[in-house]
């Protein structure tokens, strides 16, 4: 009997002891980290939304393309400088303005080594011209291809590298 | 404090007035008034059974929830059994749910609670599973009959007896020598 009372008097005790709360508002209704793992999920699925468009933006800024030079309604539509020598696609670009031109040579072989590509400020000798385009900073981009077995491009393609 | 405003909030269809039936319900008082003072008692007897005071607080708000949705249903009889009913009966389940759920995805951060002034038996109360430790508490402490604790529990009597002899049994142990001090 004794045994009974204290039982039932260490197991009250002990109840009384355990935390107690307050019955929270409702709005302020506290989670476990389960429920704040499905809410930080939902914050991670718009974050991951909001991060996947601005890549998206982000990568369409730096694949931003440029209109080929002699594209129409570009200035030199239809110029056909790719049937010029270098010499003569500078002169063409000179007479209409662009003196100043940044010229890449391309003179590697189909692996394209180290070095095989420079830029340039004045025109090569000889190569296929590749008319490029003007880029941001508002020079003509040029590409001469020296490659071995290159065969030029547009209307003038095959014929001997000038 | 809960408000019945603030829980009308949160649920789409508030209970209506009383319906008009043969056998009316009695309801002497109502919800607010009714089971708010029963808050911290809750808390309390859910920290001993599942020893976790989140997990407790968690339920209780759950079966403060339920217990709202289901006041119109109440007899008016005893609203602490009943509201303690809904609670066990409710954490056991999630119990079962939650640690499924929390072994699936490898999140068991349990907060254990300790009696640091008894710890000899508390420790004998968490051999127990927690559907014995409720059932002993309900008996020992509340007073209820195996028989009312097995309609509580939704278990048949024999069931209970056998989690209630097997409870005292595991806390005589620790009991006898205290007695003796």
């Amino acid at each position: 009997m004794n045994d009974e009372r204290d039982l039932k008097d260490r197991l009250t005790a002990i109840e009384g002891r355990a935390p107690a709360f307050e019955p929270p508002p409702l709005a302020a209704r506290r989670r476990r980290p389960l429920a704040l793992s499905l809410a930080a999920a939902t914050l991670l699925v718009l974050v991951v939304a909001t991060t996947a468009v601005a890549g998206v933006a982000v990568v369409s800024g730096m694949v931003r393309g440029y209109p080929g030079i002699e594209n129409p309604g570009q200035p030199l539509a239809g110029a056909t400088m790719e049937c010029m020598s270098p010499p003569q696609a500078a002169a063409y670009l000179a007479a209409h303005g662009f003196t100043d031109v940044v010229w890449q040579v391309e003179s590697g072989g189909p692996g394209k080594p180290d070095g095989s590509t420079t830029l340039v400020s004045t025109p090569p000798a000889h190569g296929y011209v590749v008319p490029g385009a003007i880029l941001d900073d508002g020079k003509p981009h040029m590409i001469v291809d020296q490659r071995p077995g290159a065969t030029g491009t547009g209307v003038c393609s095959g014929m001997p590298m000038p | 404090m809960w408000t019945v405003e603030a829980i009308r909030s949160r649920i789409l269809r508030a209970p209506a007035e009383p319906a008009q039936t043969d056998a009316p319900l009695v309801r002497p008082i109502s919800f607010e008034p009714a089971v708010a003072p029963l808050y911290a008692g809750l808390v309390r007897r859910l920290v001993v059974v599942l020893g976790d005071a989140d997990e407790a607080q968690d339920v209780a708000q759950d079966a403060y929830l339920q217990a709202f949705r289901a006041w119109e249903r109440f007899d008016g009889s005893d609203v602490r059994a009943w509201l303690y009913t809904i609670a066990l009966r409710l954490a056991f389940n999630q119990l079962r749910r939650r640690r499924r759920w929390l072994a699936a995805i490898r999140r068991i951060e349990p907060k254990p609670w300790h009696d640091p002034v008894d710890p000899d038996l508390w420790a004998a109360l968490e051999d127990l599973d927690p559907q014995s430790r409720s059932a002993l508490l309900l008996n020992v402490v509340d007073g209820y009959t195996q028989t009312e604790i097995a309609e509580m529990l939704s278990v048949p009597v024999g069931t209970v007896s056998s989690w209630i002899s097997r409870g005292r049994a595991r806390l005589r142990e620790v009991l006898t020598p205290r007695a003796g001090t």
